[in-house]
């Protein structure tokens, strides 16, 4: 018997006309995950099959847990032996390895020319099981271990352990988005829940140096660095919002504060989502959390802009959040106490229910076109997630 | 110079001191400070644990610089004795610890705590029955190294963390891992705490590691501000970590290379029926005890020293008293007196081995002839 590594898909499957285009994807991201480990990759009828060492295999079933698309991935064994003898003896072996009191066999035939029935196979198996192992009973309805055999034209097929997946759509499948990420907890989520959904991820963020610190920008970055584990690589556009932010500060009324420069970065956001190819922005905006997310404020601040917004976390309460950002490990990052630039020159009383008509006339105080335009002429452009990146103190270390 | 006396100390690997030099003259911000050569130590400070924590598969938070073994040994056992007292005040340790260990154990019996003492077989396997008998409710941590210091016996933690929780799941178990990092390999899985130190592994003197699982809590021996105690040790923080990555490239080849001229040692000395091996198969090669039966060993580690033959009696830590741990394997208070023992490094050649050979019997049979 031989290891192999069974990939399944389920929600793929329902893309009928675009199926091969969704599977192509999916196989370059996962050759990309595995490319520093040797394996074969084989398509097959609605499963990929992997085959490596039996080193190699372990560290491959990690990494494809981060692989958004797989619905299924099980270890399992494969045999060319059809016997059913053999079918037999290659089931009693797997499953005297596992601890349990109650099991079930479950059989498939692709190879309908199979001269016994399905049926008839998890019966024999499953007799023969009973007669090795003490003290264990078959339980149809409610087995502690579902032993599924597939026999096949060619070869048997045992699933032996099942690992749990991300689910989702392959990454890229979807187009790119530009992610609006700022250190909290709440964007990287965000960012996590639509690359689940297939969108490929660039990322923007607002520094105000000498009001936020270089500590600040790594923690983004490293964010960022989070969340490329899922998106391969992490574009990060770093736009320097210095002085739009100190203008509006020094010009315009202090409740309006937040409410206009939300709408400067949307601005710039759709601006760079423009050049860069993605088609929504996405950010981490929750409704009701804060004077910026009431939906007269969403109204007010999305109305700048064409593209839609996305917004994966708007209907989380703040505790499922932190579940989430627990989960894919952003939470200790988020909560690192380093100022971004949407927690400086907060005002005391934020307005709530701000109007289009104000931030339109209040606007007109800035020239924010050419703020906007020199922003983006000075923005930086940092790639994480590549081993290079990760390799900065090789020298020392 | 034939140095042999490899887990007393071990020489800096030049490449560790090249780390410890261009820290030292290039990355002088305090990690804590908030300009950018802060920033620049500190992200230094970041990847050198994380490559730690990556090499153990242990999360960086996990990871605590303290001075060396001795440190990390103390705050490992009071800091979880203090913290579990109202649990319990039972602790058990084995009779093939660094004395060290023994010394902690001597203060915490004076402040109520109890100390039991588990037995081990023959071979210096820990007694897994005893083991067993000796874990209770108020068992609050049991302490065994993973390697012992005199006759190189290496413990099967897994087995024994097995054992201790299934009597008592609440149990810390610690492991002093002196002697085993860098020469076999360990799972720190296996323990909640373990001691590691760096100039055993051709690091420098005066840095060290305590791991500590994320699942427990010890009381702190020391206050300071900041996640560490004052300001971190950067160049000896890089230099752990770089020696930790070096000491565990290659570590089964380097393994066997050593096991090599242990085996030319021993079958050199079994021609004299006065020498006895004190070698079980749990013995790791890197550290070969003997015991001159006939001879007094610092006579013969002085003699041996004027061919700049480098050698010890027993841990440097507790020399010139008996080698507790070959008495606690071999049951022979005349064996545990007569002790030398031999440690070999992958630095080691074949040659030296040839000459130490050479000098040992001329010197031996000198000796011998007095007697």
């Amino acid at each position: 018997m031989q290891k192999v590594i069974i990939i399944k898909y389920g929600e793929l499957t329902t893309k009928k006309d675009n199926i091969s285009f969704f599977l192509n994807t999916l196989k370059n991201n996962i050759l990309k995950t595995l490319s520093k480990y040797e394996f074969d990759l084989k398509m097959d009828m609605g499963r990929m099959f992997i085959y490596a060492s039996d080193e190699v295999l372990p560290k491959i079933i990690q990494e494809l847990q981060y692989v958004f698309g797989i619905h299924e991935i099980i270890l399992g064994y494969i045999d060319n032996d059809l016997e059913i003898d053999a079918i037999k003896n290659n089931s009693l072996d797997l499953i005297s390895k596992k601890e349990f009191k109650t099991f079930k066999i479950e059989t498939k035939r692709s190879n309908k020319h199979y001269p016994i029935t399905s049926m008839e196979i998890s019966r024999m198996v499953g007799s023969h099981i009973l007669k090795n192992i003490a003290n264990i009973n078959v339980d149809v309805h409610n087995p502690e271990v579902l032993f599924e055999i597939e026999v096949r034209q060619n070869e048997v097929l045992y699933f032996d352990t099942k690992y749990p997946t991300l689910g989702g759509y392959p990454v890229g499948t979807l187009g790119k988005g530009l992610l609006m990420l700022s250190g909290g907890i709440d964007s990287p989520v965000a960012g996590y829940l639509a690359i689940k959904r297939g969108v490929k991820l660039e990322a923007i963020y607002f520094e105000s140096p000498p009001h936020t610190s270089i500590q600040a920008k790594n923690k983004v970055l490293e964010l960022a660095n989070i969340l490329a584990k899922y998106n391969a690589k992490m574009k990060v556009h770093v736009i320097n919002f210095t002085r739009i932010q100190e203008e509006i500060l020094k010009k315009l009324p202090n409740e309006y504060l937040i409410t206009i420069m939300r709408r400067m970065m949307y601005r710039i956001g759709e601006r760079i989502a423009y050049r860069n190819k993605c088609l929504i922005l996405v950010n981490g905006e929750s409704i009701g959390q804060v004077a910026s997310q009431t939906l007269t404020s969403m109204k007010a601040i999305n109305e700048v802009v064409n593209l839609p917004v996305i917004r994966p976390v708007a209907c989380f309460d703040k505790l499922e959040i932190i579940d989430i950002a627990k989960k894919i490990n952003t939470y200790e990052t988020s909560i690192l106490p380093f100022e971004d630039c949407c927690t400086i020159f907060v005002p005391t009383h934020p307005v709530i229910n701000p109007s289009r008509e104000k931030c339109e006339e209040y606007e007109k105080m800035l020239d924010y076109e050419a703020l906007i335009n020199e922003a983006i002429k000075n923005e930086e452009i940092i790639i994480v997630g590549e081993e290079e990146s990760n390799k900065k103190f090789d020298d020392i270390l | 110079m034939i140095y042999l006396d490899y887990s007393a100390t071990t020489p800096v690997s030049y490449d560790v001191l090249d780390t410890y030099n261009k820290v030292t003259k290039e990355y002088i911000g305090n990690p804590n400070s908030l300009h950018s050569l802060g920033v620049k130590s500190a992200e230094l400070l970041t990847s050198a644990t994380n490559q730690i924590a990556d090499i153990f598969n242990v999360s960086a938070s996990e990871i605590i610089y303290t001075s060396g073994a001795t440190e990390s040994n103390n705050m490992a056992i009071i800091g979880a004795a203090l913290a579990n007292r109202k649990k319990g005040n039972h602790i058990i340790v084995s009779k093939l610890e660094h004395p060290s260990i023994y010394k902690i154990c001597e203060y915490l019996e004076s402040i109520g705590f109890e100390i039991s003492y588990v037995k081990n077989d023959s071979e210096g396997l820990i007694d897994f029955d005893d083991l067993k008998k000796l874990v209770r409710k108020e068992t609050i941590l049991v302490s065994i190294c993973a390697v012992n210091s005199e006759v190189g016996i290496r413990q099967p933690l897994k087995m024994i963390r097995q054992i201790v929780k299934k009597e008592n799941l609440g149990t810390i178990i610690h492991s002093d891992m002196t002697q085993a990092v860098g020469k076999v390999s360990v799972n720190l899985h296996d323990v909640d705490l373990a001691s590691i130190s760096a100039h055993k592994i051709y690091g420098p003197k005066g840095i060290g590691i305590l791991y500590k699982s994320s699942n427990v809590t010890l009381t702190p021996l020391m206050y300071g501000s900041g996640k560490s105690l004052g300001t971190p040790a950067l160049p000896l923080i890089a230099s752990i970590s770089k020696a930790i990555r070096l000491a565990n490239q290659d570590l089964e080849k380097k393994e066997r290379f050593i096991n090599l001229l242990n085996e030319k040692i021993v079958n050199h000395l079994k021609k004299y029926d006065d020498i006895l091996i004190n070698k079980t198969k749990y013995s790791i090669p890197h550290i070969l005890n003997i015991s001159l039966m006939k001879i007094k060993p610092e006579t013969f580690i002085h003699a041996m020293e004027k061919k700049e033959v480098y050698l010890s009696t027993n841990t440097a830590c507790a020399s010139g008293e008996l080698s507790t741990s070959v008495m606690a394997i071999f049951n022979d208070l005349n064996r545990a007196k007569h002790t030398i023992r031999i440690s070999l490094s992958s630095l080691t050649t074949t040659d030296e081995i040839n000459k130490f050979l050479q000098y040992f019997d001329e010197e031996y049979n000198k000796l011998d002839n007095l007697e």
